[in-house]
């Protein structure tokens, strides 16, 4: 059990540095960043093959019905069986991807349709929603919000679960917010979006929630084709 | 012995960080210490030559030469911030009277050409003293114009720029034994370029793969053999080194040579690939050895034995249960360089705390310094330190967990012959020398 809150806590900080390497002078720096990457992908490979991490229910339509298999990787799948190695996650990411989203999508629908909410209520009304206070994938944001400092106990398996799904939403968030910035506006400042990802230089697609770090874009099209955790890479 | 530089001289920014210094290298005689600093400046330093009226003042180095290499620049097309930052410096073998080096921030290498000027013409017939033109009617003989000595003055130029040959940052440069050509390497790309041509270069290594999502090994350093310029090395972040002849092919995708060793299966961690990725190799000067650098150790390979490294050796172990907390202050990324001495005997490399650790191959023996002004007075005689493990603790011992990990050294270069090392500790450069050197005069 140790080792799965210990493998959670970091995959929460290494999402922190992805998210903070954008704001960096100098562009991102690929070799840390990849090694970031292979940090969270340990992790995560830890945290779900632990025991006491029960399969996801199959995924709810949540009212958007998804064509294409989007090309998101499995980090964000909670009921993915215990992982194959590497190579082979980013092959078996279609399937279970959509589902998170939608969550977050379903989520967070009523959280930022009509008004746009303050910066910080989206995500704590989409983790308050799961009965997760204290998600220890709220330190990135500990700015915002008060979170404990320490993992919370172990929660009983339903709630393990949601939990799972409920972090998940809130990453989806951060970037979503995120990737709602550039694509939907003007970047302010330096950053501009790479809509090919191709060789374009780091710190555009995962570029900064520059304006407001909190807003919620629920845009299907930008989630379904921005892939949070190989953009990090592919910006480059 | 120990020597600062003294920035307030030389560094009008406010920003405090533009002091650190990020390289340093001596040039191939010894005689010119090259630092470059986060600034995009260049301090190069000069030996005095040793006289026999001031015993004790020989062998320092004093303030040669600043310049500025480069300046920070944004590039428009993908709205980034290029660093200034002084990545690598590396000097030409002299070939005349002047010196050259090159120096590369992420994207940009320049060949610097430093010459020196201590005679002036003087007696020109045509303008005066102040190069005013003179009044032709007050010319009644004509004068032959002589050299006059004059201050020394050190001249910088610019006479290469090597530019956009890189996408990604570079972080290694190394000029071949041949004098003609050097490398650049980025973290997915090596070009070769001639010294003399700068609008094009030759990509020899190319590891970016067709797909960005499928990629897990970006380039880490290189380096050219020291006698063969057909060879080189570049080790990559999972900790493999990777010799590569240009003779194979034009381009070196495939190894000639693969250095790895398997990892130890007991010391598995989420963060074993970090902690395995090298962060400098470094051909002895023999040629038969090369030195890597990784989180935890130094690891001496011999070329010609591709399945592990003939000798390991631990820096700083006792960081091994720390690693997470060093993951999170984002010290675990750290890239620490390596060094020989003149004999390829005894290997340096720096850690925190602002200590650096020597490791003699022979006596098996080795000691950790510390740069710092406190235990460094101008000829005081460095005294080892330690760090204890918990239990038994002597005095003067630092524990662990009273190590500043912001005080890093990351820089090291030791005189190619002699016994003088210098150490960058963030924003001071200190100067060490064998006590036995001075000592012979």
């Amino acid at each position: 059990m140790e080792f799965k809150l210990e493998a959670h806590r970091i995959v929460s900080i290494s999402l922190g540095k992805i998210y903070s390497a954008r704001g960096q002078r100098g562009g991102l720096k690929l070799h840390k960043n990849l090694l970031v990457s292979l940090v969270l992908r340990s992790a995560r490979q830890v945290y779900l093959s632990e025991p006491g991490c029960p399969p996801e229910p199959p995924p709810a339509p949540a009212g958007h019905p998804e064509e294409e298999p989007p090309p998101r990787t499995a980090a964000w799948a909670a009921e993915e069986p215990p992982l194959p190695p590497p190579p082979q996650d980013e092959a078996g990411r279609d399937c279970p991807g959509p589902r998170p989203r939608r969550c977050c999508c379903g989520e967070n629908r009523g959280g930022c349709a009509g008004a746009p909410p303050p910066p910080h209520c989206p995500r704590k009304r989409s983790a308050g929603e799961r009965g997760q206070a204290g998600s220890p994938l709220k330190k990135p944001r500990r700015e915002e919000e008060e979170p404990p400092p320490l993992p919370p106990p172990p929660s009983p398996p339903c709630e393990q679960e949601d939990m799972e799904t409920g972090n998940v939403a809130s990453l989806i968030s951060i970037f979503g917010s995120s990737f709602s910035g550039l694509l939907s506006k003007e970047p302010k400042g330096r950053r501009r979006p790479p809509l090919d990802g191709g060789e374009a230089a780091a710190g555009t697609a995962p570029a900064e929630a520059a304006a407001e770090p909190g807003q919620i874009c629920c845009d299907e099209p930008v989630l379904r084709t921005l892939n949070p955790w190989s953009t990090a890479i592919v910006a480059f | 012995m120990g020597e600062d530089t003294d920035t307030r001289k030389i560094n009008h920014s406010f920003l405090r960080d533009h002091n650190y210094v990020t390289e340093v290298e001596f040039n191939h005689t010894g005689e010119l210490l090259a630092t470059g600093d986060k600034g995009g400046r260049v301090v190069i330093f000069q030996r005095e030559p040793e006289s026999k009226n001031e015993p004790y003042n020989q062998g320092e180095y004093n303030v040669y030469s600043t310049f500025q290499s480069h300046e920070p620049e944004f590039d428009y097309l993908k709205s980034l911030e290029i660093e200034e930052k002084i990545n690598k410096i590396k000097w030409l073998p002299q070939q005349n009277a002047a010196h050259s080096l090159l120096s590369t921030n992420d994207k940009t290498i320049k060949l610097w050409k430093i010459t020196e000027r201590d005679k002036r013409p003087e007696g020109y017939n045509l303008k005066d003293e102040e190069g005013k033109l003179k009044d032709l009617s007050t010319v009644t003989s004509l004068q032959v114009p002589v050299l006059k000595p004059m201050d020394l003055m050190v001249e910088v130029t610019p006479r290469r720029i090597f530019a956009n040959g890189h996408t990604y940052h570079v972080n290694s440069i190394s000029v071949n034994s041949d004098c003609e050509t050097y490398m650049s390497a980025d973290d997915l790309r090596i070009n070769l370029w001639h010294l003399a041509i700068t609008d094009r270069s030759f990509n020899i290594v190319d590891i970016k793969p067709a797909n960005m999502e499928d990629l897990t090994e970006v380039i880490t350093a290189s380096e050219f053999h020291p006698h063969h310029c057909n060879l080189f090395v570049y080790s990559s972040s999972k900790g493999s080194l990777r010799l590569c002849d240009m003779r194979a092919s034009a381009l070196c995708d495939k190894h000639s040579k693969l250095y790895e060793e398997p990892e130890d299966p007991s010391n598995r961690s989420f963060f074993s690939e970090i902690i395995s990725s090298v962060s400098d190799v470094k051909f002895s000067h023999s040629g038969r050895y090369m030195l890597t650098r990784d989180y935890l150790t130094v690891k001496v390979w011999d070329l010609n034995m591709e399945t592990k490294p003939v000798e390991t050796y631990q820096v700083h172990d006792y960081l091994r249960s720390k690693l997470c907390s060093l993951y999170e202050n984002d010290c675990i990324f750290d890239k620490f360089e390596c060094a020989w001495n003149g004999s390829d005997s005894v290997i340096m490399t720096g850690a925190y705390n602002n200590f650096f650790r020597m490791f003699d191959r022979n006596t098996k023996r080795d000691v950790t310094l510390e740069a710092s002004r406190e235990s460094s007075k101008p000829r005081a005689i460095l005294k080892p330190r330690r760090v204890c493990v918990g239990g038994k603790r002597r005095k003067d011992d630092i524990s662990v967990d009273s190590l500043d990990f912001t005080k890093k050294i990351l820089h090291t270069a030791w005189h190619p012959t002699e016994n003088i090392i210098a150490i960058a500790a963030t924003n001071n450069l200190y100067i060490f020398q064998d006590k036995v050197n001075s000592e012979m005069h």
